[in-house]
């Protein structure tokens, strides 16, 4: 397969030619593994621009409950830590730890979570007074899910 | 039968997976990293659980994490894929403490094979041919040197606790020998944790030939044809193909039905590879990969055999659902690896995706999880996809994957497309006529163009 591609001079000046003829602003010509294009700029032409509209994820959508969704959310979500299940209590029958309108202090452990056997502390990122409990006793959870907010 | 598998692992082969399971009824948990929320086979699944975050020690190979996930979903079995877990013996023993299968061989036969001088040793007993090497692990320089002398120059002194290509030293001649051996111990120790070291003998123009095994623990045995693996970039495949254009079909037969006694004997059970250097006319066993390989593709093409769906089958205990007799090899298969890299320096090369065509037509197939608008991330190895397409002989194969590559449109990154594009047109490779050391060669621009 040849590899070298000799530019024929003869070409280019007969495709800038016809350009000129025809008032084309582009050409291109391709025959078995050889491509040439000859193109003129156009004033004021921008190159064409594919825009992908990022899907939609956040749409609040017209629904009955929309109202309570596209309220702001107060709080700053505390999240899992790991893979688990999550427990409310220090042990079945117990108080929970926290409850809405507690104050928590960062590092102060607001709920368990177990994995393989062991029970592990999820503890407040930040300090200030639990708004919402976003998940029941016993609801596994994969690392990152909200499990409270706090403000 | 299983009704539910977690997948544990990321990219094209968690994609491969997914699809199996599908196609058997089986229901899929696919756990990621934060990295991959929106992966192809993430989107896909049934069901899906975040690890933890992107590094692979937090997510894909944290193992709590993976155990709690296939508790939380009430998955049956976990499926390894390859890399990661998939030959870390613990995972496979902690999954079966806990209720769960784990689809692959046992954790024993795991660390048999994951210790690569007992693993020596095993096959040899078994009836497989080896490289000339030192009996077990070098204790002493004065051993070492020993041993050189006995094989014969030039030898490898590597890393019992490495595999893959790494941690190996060359030495050609005496008085070499006792400083490579200090620098291996201390090379192997700092990469495996394990200083210790065996030697064999160096081999200087060989191909990499290995043989798909599949057992069922139950007796059944066969071997599913071997494939040449020879096209590496340090010591990274980059094209495989099937079947090796270096045999004949004794060779090839006489070679697979070792490879099958073999796993036969020790009791294997579900899908391996057996990996020889073959040089002259003789095979040299270098290691048994315990796990599916990334290059599985080419001999499911030869033979029309699903080998993720066997896998699952045998990990549910049914025995093989074929015997050697049941066997044909029809054609030839070949498939290139397309990593996110710059065909010319490797620079990796992670970003958005932009426009995604994969080939398409007769015989030609694609695994990849990539789609426009997927980002691929920084953080995980940079195979984006692989093209593998068969043809009734190895020429109309070649012809084949020449138009699909022309076809093949991954915009938005550098890939490897245009070197795969040039390896197949150079003459030594259209001859099958390669060496382990060629595609090194290749690129750093020490073979002739046609």
């Amino acid at each position: 397969m040849a590899n070298k591609f000799d530019i024929d001079p003869d070409l280019v000046k007969k495709l800038a030619e016809l350009l000129d003829e025809t008032g084309l602003s582009e050409i291109e010509f391709e025959s078995t593994g050889r491509r040439i294009r000859v193109a003129r700029p156009v004033a004021g032409s921008a190159p064409p621009i594919t825009v992908n509209a990022p899907p939609a994820a956040a749409a609040a959508a017209p629904s009955a409950d929309a109202e309570s969704q596209s309220e702001a959310r107060i709080g700053t979500p505390i999240t899992s830590p790991m893979v688990g299940t999550i427990f409310l209590s220090p042990e079945p029958g117990a108080e929970p730890f926290i409850k809405v309108g507690d104050t928590v202090s960062e590092g102060q452990t607001v709920m368990l979570i177990e994995a393989m056997k062991t029970y592990n502390p999820v503890r407040a990122t930040k300090s200030g007074k639990v708004v919402q409990i976003l998940v029941g006793d016993s609801t596994p959870v994969e690392f990152g899910e909200e499990l409270l907010l706090v403000e | 039968m299983f009704e539910k598998i977690l997948i544990a692992n990321r990219g094209e082969i968690a994609l491969r997976i997914h699809r199996a399971c599908k196609e058997m009824g089986i229901s899929t948990v696919a756990v990621h990293s934060t990295a991959d929320a929106d992966a192809m086979h993430v989107r896909l699944a049934d069901e899906s659980v975040c690890l933890g975050p992107a590094p692979a020690k937090d997510s894909y190979l944290n193992i709590p994490a993976i155990v709690s996930a296939a508790t939380i979903t009430g998955a049956d079995a976990v499926h390894p894929g390859y890399g990661f877990l998939s030959e870390e013996a613990s995972f496979a023993s902690i999954l079966e403490e806990h209720g769960f299968t784990f689809i692959g061989p046992t954790a024993e036969h795991i660390d048999l094979m994951g210790d690569k001088v007992a693993a020596k040793k095993a096959v040899e007993e078994n009836g497989v041919p080896v490289v000339p090497g030192s009996k077990g692990a070098l204790e002493t320089a004065a051993d070492a040197r020993k041993t050189a002398d006995d094989i014969g120059y030039p030898v490898l002194i590597k890393a019992a606790g490495g595999g893959g290509g790494r941690g190996m030293q060359i030495v050609r001649s005496a008085d070499e020998v006792e400083d490579a051996y200090r620098m291996a111990r201390t090379e192997a120790k700092a990469s495996f944790r394990n200083d210790t070291v065996y030697m064999e003998k160096f081999l200087e123009k060989p191909r990499h030939i290995e043989v798909q095994v599949f057992a069922d623990g139950q007796g059944g045995a066969v071997h599913l044809g071997e494939r040449d693996c020879s096209l590496q970039r340090r010591h990274q495949k980059v094209l495989e193909e099937a079947r090796s254009p270096a045999l004949n079909d004794e060779a090839r037969e006489k070679i697979g039905k070792i490879a099958a006694d073999a796993v036969r004997r020790i009791g294997y059970r579900n899908a391996g590879t057996i990996e020889f250097l073959y040089e002259a006319g003789e095979f040299y066993f270098i290691e048994m990969n315990t796990r599916l390989q990334v290059e599985h593709p080419v001999t499911e093409m030869i033979t029309g055999i699903d080998m993720v769906r066997e896998q699952i089958r045998v990990a549910a205990g049914s025995p093989l659902s074929f015997e050697q007799s049941d066997i044909t090899f029809e054609g030839h298969a070949i498939e290139c690896r397309i990593t996110a890299e710059h065909p010319e320096t490797f620079v990796p090369s992670p970003g958005r995706i932009t426009d995604y065509h994969p080939p398409g037509g007769m015989s030609v197939r694609v695994d990849s999880g990539l789609y426009a608008g997927y980002t691929i991330p920084p953080h995980y190895d940079s195979l984006v996809a692989k093209l593998i397409v068969h043809g009734a002989n190895r020429n109309e194969c070649l012809m084949r994957l020449r138009r699909s590559l022309e076809e093949f449109v991954i915009g938005g990154i550098h890939t490897t497309i245009p070197l795969h594009e040039k390896i197949i047109e150079n003459s030594d490779f259209v001859n099958g006529d390669y060496d382990i050391h060629w595609l090194e060669r290749f690129v750093a621009g020490d073979i002739a163009d046609n």
